[in-house]
């Protein structure tokens, strides 16, 4: 019920009963049509909501709303809700970048950037309404509005309305003419309107005189004109109560409540004085915190009726609020006349936001009615289900809230806040957090508050995981490990998550060091532990690692049944048919191994199913991993244009994650170049990455100099030149020592393959005979195939001399028949591309090529010389026959369907 | 404005005569009236931030503002500022 409330943020509000055609406004609304920006900047109560929202109505153009409060001004909030408001309303314009901004890894502007380049190429304008953007209006914000101001789209228009004038370049705004501005004297209401609303909406029947009276009282305030419509109603002297309120000096809204307040019989005055300490009201709500239970909802309903500034909130009408200034003077009024009552009012609405589970709003509630132990225990009580729904914003709002004397004694709520710093990259200050909780774990037990006896017992394994994590950040893996596995010590047994996190911490770090053997093992147990603490989409981004680790290990198999189980767990715990997130890395992943086996149709089609299952099926990363892994299939069928253009854009869409990047993609890259013969820009990346052959060799940049090796190797075939021969043993000598003592047998493989082709091009073939066979051996297992396939000349000797020498070995048959094949058909998964009904048409696939750049509307417009407006229409028929709804998608299956290919330079 | 602990005194004046309850909403500023509808509101504040949740909340309000002033307490440290460069 309460998180149905967010969504009311999303919804335009409802059109008022009653309101004054603003005829006056007609011509500055007509240049805020077509302006960039439109700043409605003015005071409480003059009418902007109810402008903007009559303004934009009857328009055919689509509105993003999103109503924004004081929760806002945290950047993460104000993204959250902007960018699901543009996604609803140009669907697949900026779901890909909500997903990578709760993932935390990319910064505000790195993701907007897409979504304005997205909305650059929609057909169709929409505008984007921020309304009381002054709730949210601070640094992180502002900065992220200023930066969306100087990318703005043309077709994307932007609305604020505030109370205050925004922090934004409002100066160069005019000074370009871009930008509208509605202020408080265009906002007042005039003579004409002032008669209109009075006489005319509310037939009060007055005289011009007593309208003048009123005009100028007011200045043409509406909401003071509301109130004296509310006090004016039925009375039978209205001229003795306009002389007395324009005899008075009183702040006109002060003097108009009172009246209005005045007027109300007894109960309905108490009730809205009770209910101004919430904001937001229900019947029920209302009726915890009234004496006179069973009212609130004829009670609501009657106040409605009767116009006293409720608004109503949701579709339903089961949510209101009261009009902002209206809420405040009835606070005011209560502050004065029962001071007494107001925390009692809070504690009764703690308790009923409590039993909705809305703990939220009932933390707020118990801080303010001064019950800071209530606080603590409900946010104590709340932490971990808050964990596990990755809600850490929440909890990071009480690091701020909750009073430190009340932190004091409760170590688990200390470290429950401990975690809501970590998961948002908040390290300063958590050390001292981390020692303050140590220091009450060493109190006697009596002297300290727990809820859950049970979560006491994880704290001291918390405290080092946490540690471990920072140690992490600080870049110091020893002590990771060393705190890690003290935490993976002093967790009980049951608490898995403990356990999880820190053999995932103790992972990474060995990982980081090299010793992948360990991190594997690590992995393993954060994997289990996250399963049976039921983190599932956890336990999925967990195996993409593991089966990394175990590809590096030579342990291909055993990479297959990771990602089967972790692809079964997820189809068995997505709930009512949804796709769990990461499901569509896993097939990824799964394509992987099949070209490793060499089983190129297989690939092909676990890639095609990733793609359909949409951008929701897929981790931040799958986009560039998939491309990686459709340029491999493409390199694998010899079509080279189609590898490099899927390659080149893989680096374009790569986002990194808290893995090392062991397998860089321009290194991909560079191997895909080497083998396609462009030994001039191959070489031009080893001298861009500066990989020389005679450096330290590490596990971190082991697949950087094998390719740098295999460099050398085409170079030796391309000119014959046998200096670089030699530097190719040497390496890959050195390399294959490094591989072995790490435990990397799948690297083994590969070494040993490119050594037997080289000692074959130095005309050594007893070395490379012994280099193929153990590869051979290594390989036949699990059935490594695609190593064997890649490099050129030379092997279908050397594979035909050992035929002769281990004539039983299945391996080298199946090999020997690939060979035989004319090394491979192109274009073998031609049968998985699919092709399409409604082809496209030469501009269209123009447009399309372009899509899959950086390039915004108008400059594709502008490379192709036509106008904006032929852009966006052949975008949309690109995404309608294509099936997508954004550009990201449209290249990924212009790739699957091989149309990149056909059309390639 | 100090940025020492001790508080600022505050006078704001705002067109149009507020009542008196309006004090505690107020932090506790005295709630004076003077000729011509103004409203002076006079008291001390914490700090900045205080003066400008004040003054937010004087925005909410929609009562127009007149003058903010700040009156610095006389403290030790302010009696020797004269020495500074």
């Amino acid at each position: 019920m309460v998180d149905a409330l967010l969504e009311t943020k999303l919804l335009r509000p409802r059109p008022r009963r009653g309101t004054v055609p603003r005829r006056r406004l007609a011509s500055l609304l007509a240049r805020a049509d077509e302006a960039p920006v439109t700043l409605v900047s003015a005071p409480a109560g003059f009418g902007k909501t109810t402008l903007v929202e009559s303004w934009l109505r009857p328009g055919d153009r689509p509105v993003a709303w999103v109503s924004l409060d004081e929760g806002d001004r945290r950047l993460t909030s104000f993204m959250s809700y902007v960018l699901t408001a543009l996604d609803r309303t140009v669907p697949g314009s900026a779901g890909a970048a909500l997903t990578l901004w709760r993932s935390g890894q990319a910064p505000a502007e790195t993701m907007l950037a897409g979504v304005l380049n997205e909305l650059s190429v929609h057909d169709g304008d929409l505008t984007l309404v921020l309304d009381d953007y002054h709730l949210a209006d601070g640094p992180e914000v502002a900065e992220v509005l200023a930066f969306v101001v100087d990318h703005l789209p043309p077709q994307l228009h932007l609305v604020l309305s505030t109370r205050s004038d925004p922090a934004l370049p409002l100066p160069r705004l005019r000074a370009r003419g871009e930008l509208v501005e509605i202020r408080a004297a265009d906002l007042r209401f005039d003579g004409d309107e002032v008669a209109a609303y009075l006489n005319d909406l509310h037939d009060l029947d007055l005289p011009a005189a007593a309208v003048a009276a009123l005009e100028t009282r007011t200045e043409g305030w509406v909401t003071a004109l509301q109130l004296a419509v509310l006090s004016l109603r039925d009375r039978a002297d209205p001229q003795r109560f306009i002389d007395r309120f324009t005899g008075d000096a009183r702040f006109v809204v002060d003097y108009l409540v009172e009246e209005v307040l005045h007027r109300q019989p007894d109960d309905v005055r108490r009730f809205l004085l009770d209910t101004s300490v919430l904001e937001r009201l229900t019947a029920s709500l209302c009726d915890a915190l009234s004496d006179q239970p069973g009212r609130g909802l004829s009670m609501l309903e009657q106040l409605e009726r009767d116009n006293l500034f409720v608004v109503p909130l949701d579709e339903h009408r089961s949510w209101f609020r009261y009009h902002h200034l209206f809420a405040d003077v009835l606070r005011a009024h209560l502050r004065r006349e029962r001071p007494g009552d107001i925390p009692e009012l809070h504690r009764r609405a703690s308790r009923w936001f409590a039993q909705e589970g809305a703990v939220e709003a009932a933390v707020r509630h118990a801080l303010a009615a001064g019950d800071d132990a209530t606080a603590a225990e409900l946010a104590e009580e709340a932490i971990p289900d808050l964990r596990r729904r990755r809600r850490e914003d929440v909890i990071l709002r009480w690091v701020d809230d909750l009073p430190a004397g009340v932190v004091r004694d409760r170590p688990v709520l200390a470290i429950g806040l401990v975690g809501g710093l970590m998961a948002s990259n908040d390290f300063a200050g958590v050390e001292a957090r981390l020692t303050d909780v140590e220091a009450m774990l060493a109190r006697p037990a009596s002297e300290l508050v727990v809820v859950d006896p049970g979560e006491l017992a994880s704290v001291p394994a918390r405290v080092e995981m946490y540690r471990a994590a920072l140690a992490l950040v600080s870049g110091d893996p020893a002590a990771t490990i060393s705190h890690a596995h003290r935490a993976i010590a002093a967790a009980p047994a049951g608490d898995h998550l403990s356990l999880a996190a820190a053999s995932g911490l103790a992972g990474l770090a060995s990982w980081a060091t090299g010793d992948i053997v360990t991190a594997h093992e690590s992995y393993v147990v954060c994997a289990a532990g996250l399963e049976r603490a039921d983190h599932i989409a956890d336990v999925l981004g967990c195996s993409l690692t593991i089966a990394d680790l175990e590809l590096a290990l030579g342990r291909l198999g055993d990479a297959d049944r990771t990602l089967r189980r972790a692809l079964d767990l997820a189809r068995r715990r997505g709930s009512d048919g949804e796709v769990l997130r990461g499901t569509a890395d896993m097939l990824v992943a799964l394509s992987r191994v099949a070209w490793h086996r060499d089983d190129l149709p297989a690939a092909a089609e676990l890639l095609r199913r990733a793609d359909a299952l949409g951008e929701s099926a897929g981790l931040p990363q799958n986009p560039y991993r998939w491309r990686v892994a459709m340029a491999r299939l493409r390199a694998a069928e010899r079509d080279w244009p189609a590898a490099l253009e899927l390659i080149n854009d893989a680096e374009r869409v790569y986002v990194g994650d808290f893995s090392p990047p062991v397998h860089p993609v321009h290194a991909t890259r560079a191997r895909m170049l080497a083998a396609s013969g462009d030994l001039a820009l191959a070489r031009s990346w080893v001298r861009e990455h500066g990989v020389a052959a005679g450096d330290d060799l590490s596990y971190l940049r082991e697949y950087e100099h094998v390719t740098l090796a295999r460099i050398l190797l085409a170079g030796q075939r391309a000119t014959g030149e046998t200096g670089s021969l030699h530097e190719a043993i040497v390496l890959l000598d050195r390399l294959l020592d490094g591989a072995e003592a790490g435990g990397r047998g799948g690297t083994v493989i590969e070494i040993e393959v490119l050594r037997a082709l080289a000692h074959h091009s130095a005309g050594a073939d007893q070395p490379a005979l012994a280099a193929l066979e153990r590869a051979v051996d290594l390989a036949e297992p699990d059935g490594w195939l695609r190593f064997f396939l890649e490099p050129g000349p030379g092997m279908g000797e050397l594979l035909g001399d050992l035929a002769r020498r281990r004539p039983d070995s299945e391996l080298v048959v199946r090999l020997l028949e690939r060979r035989a094949d004319g090394i491979l058909p192109r274009e073998v998964t031609r049968e998985a591309r699919g092709t399409l009904p409604d082809p496209l048409s030469e501009r269209e696939l123009d447009v399309l090529r372009l899509l899959g750049s950086d390039l915004g509307g108008p400059a594709i417009a502008r490379e192709l010389f036509v106008s904006l407006n032929t852009v966006r229409t052949h975008t949309r028929h690109i995404y309608t026959k294509l099936g997508v709804n954004n550009r990201r998608a449209a290249i990924s299956r212009a790739h699957q369907l091989g149309l990149l290919t056909r059309t390639a330079r | 404005m100090s940025t020492a602990h001790e508080p600022d005194r505050v006078e704001i004046r705002l067109r149009g005569h507020l009542d008196e309850r309006w004090s505690s909403w107020f932090d506790g500023l005295t709630v004076e009236l003077e000729a011509d509808g103004v409203t002076l509101l006079r008291g001390r504040v914490a700090d900045q931030s205080a003066l400008h949740g004040l003054l937010a909340r004087l925005r909410d309000l929609g009562i127009p503002l007149i003058s903010v002033a700040v009156v610095p307490v006389p403290s030790q440290q302010s009696r020797t500022r004269g020495t500074q460069p």
